[in-house]
């Protein structure tokens, strides 16, 4: 991070004195922990972004309220391949986040991918599809290459070509009017190979498992809302934060054994 | 369809049974093959497929160059047919499929060596008036067989099983049997009549969330679309092998 010049710190706090929009980009469970830490410091101007899975706008909200009366908040769901820039990211504006709060998220996440503005209540359906979307294709490729290797090509050449085919048929789709499925049809001729590979994909069920990742995973995703809401966040992630915090403030300290942890962090704390 | 008048037809059969249905519309009748081929140019062969060969060496002797002989007779090629007929006999293949019975069959047809785009207009002009009907090479018809022909049954099947998961759902039989039969006539006249691809129909019933998806997610984990698949595949094989027969 520091090599791309931006600037770094191990303090939460400085960096929310000296920023306008904050993006959270911790794992659920330690979301409230970051929000009670930091939200002294919220003032009216910081927009609070959070990409934490099944974490919703309410329940932030809720708990930054307590230091700010109108929180501006909006939550994102992105994926991976934000990474080369081909990422898809949609958002959800909360009760005090303007307009204008949403397009500067927006213009910010639609140079790293495709963005766009959705109801929060899809956010989990998109979590299933494109949050966890690239799961599924890298899985596809692991096999298309075997299938390729099978067949008697060079792992390398095997991944190579298989990456470039899924890149290509997802840019054809993107760029065309047509439906996938005339898409598809344009690649069969009569009676030759694909038509008989795509015979054995119908055979596999393979639309129905896609079906099933999807909504296997959007569930779980509520699910974990669920839990989180309920705030039932487990002992070792307490456990972790607590660890975290101690690391946070003192770098140079260095973390042994349990009881020495809990002896520091109530010391700091008097402070 | 009023393109032929009835009395201009003339239908032979070795025994009464099937002709009090031609007599009925008007048409002659007769048990003479060879009187047929005598009084018509536009001959149609319409025998059980080991029946044909006896038929055809019978009529042969008055099968001449005016005549025009198209073979219904399922599995029977033209290779076959031009072999039993006299050398230059304008021969066509039809495969028909039952919905003919009601005007909304679907036809296709391949030409002999010596039929030519004149033939091949006339039956397509006089046949049009059953359904679709579509020239095609030879290597088709069997292919058209698991499609179409067979097809049918399988529409008759889904139709049985919508109208079932309707009774089970509670409603009355002979209703959900006329509503299921009406859903495949609707959406087969739709993708007829937009042109559209199936996907694209199939994408536009399905809102976000509600049943459609839900019920064809079900469809997709029974593998019913490979399942179809192999049944065209196994009617199509088994129509090439009982043609080699």
């Amino acid at each position: 991070v520091q090599k791309m010049g931006v600037n770094f710190t191990v303090s939460n706090k400085d960096t929310v004195k000296s920023s306008d929009v904050l993006f959270l980009a911790v794992k659920p469970p330690i979301i409230p922990f970051i929000l009670e830490e930091v939200g002294p410091d919220i003032e009216p101007r910081h927009i609070v972004v959070s990409c934490a899975a099944g974490v919703t706008i309410n329940s932030i909200e809720k708990k930054l309220s307590t230091f700010c009366p109108t929180p501006k908040v909006i939550r994102c769901m992105t994926n991976t391949p934000v990474i080369v820039r081909e990422g898809a990211t949609v958002y959800a504006t909360g009760t005090h986040a303007d307009v204008e709060d949403g397009k500067l998220l927006e213009q910010l996440m639609a140079s790293v991918g495709f963005c766009t503005e959705v109801e929060e209540d899809l956010i989990d359906a998109v979590t299933g599809l494109s949050g966890s979307g690239p799961a599924y294709a890298f899985t596809a490729l692991d096999a298309l290459a075997d299938g390729g290797v099978k067949m008697g090509l060079p792992r390398r050449l095997a991944v190579r070509l298989g990456a470039q085919a899924l890149l290509g048929a997802a840019k054809m789709l993107l760029e065309s009017e047509q439906h996938p499925g005339q898409l598809k049809d344009n690649v069969c001729s009569p009676g030759g190979a694909t038509i008989h590979a795509l015979h054995f994909l119908e055979s596999g069920g393979f639309r129905s498992l896609l079906i099933n990742a999807v909504e296997a995973s959007c569930i779980r995703t509520r699910e974990l809302q669920y839990l989180a809401d309920q705030e039932k966040i487990s002992p070792a992630a307490i456990k972790k934060t607590l660890l975290d915090k101690v690391k946070l403030e003192s770098p140079s300290l260095s973390v042994a054994s349990a009881s020495k942890v809990s002896l520091f962090t109530s010391k700091s704390k008097k402070n | 369809s009023g393109k032929v008048p009835a009395s201009n037809v003339l239908a032979s059969a070795p025994s009464d049974k099937n002709l009090g249905a031609w007599r009925e519309l008007g048409c002659r009748t007769t048990h003479c093959n060879l009187e047929v081929v005598y009084r018509s140019t536009l001959v149609f062969l319409a025998t059980k497929p080991h029946i044909l060969p006896a038929v055809l060496e019978e009529i042969r002797p008055a099968v001449g160059s005016q005549h025009i002989v198209v073979s219904l007779v399922a599995g029977v090629t033209i290779q076959t047919l031009q072999r039993l007929l006299p050398p230059g006999t304008k021969v066509l293949r039809i495969m028909p499929n039952l919905p003919c019975v009601v005007q909304a069959g679907a036809m296709v047809f391949s030409r002999g060596s010596n039929a030519g785009d004149e033939e091949a207009a006339l039956l397509k002009s006089l046949l049009s008036s059953c359904g679709l009907c579509e020239e095609v090479p030879e290597s088709y018809i069997d292919i058209h067989t698991g499609l179409s022909g067979s097809g049918v049954a399988y529409v008759y099947l889904f139709a049985e099983a919508l109208a079932e998961g309707a009774v089970k759902m509670g409603m009355p039989g002979a209703l959900a049997s006329r509503i299921a039969a009406q859903t495949l006539l609707g959406a087969a006249k739709m993708l007829l009549e937009t042109g559209e691809h199936p996907a694209k129909l199939r994408g536009d019933v399905c809102t976000p969330g509600g049943t459609t998806i839900y019920a064809l997610h079900q469809l997709e984990k029974g593998a019913l679309r490979a399942t179809v698949m192999n049944a065209v595949e196994a009617a199509t094989n088994r129509a090439c092998d009982m043609a080699k027969d």
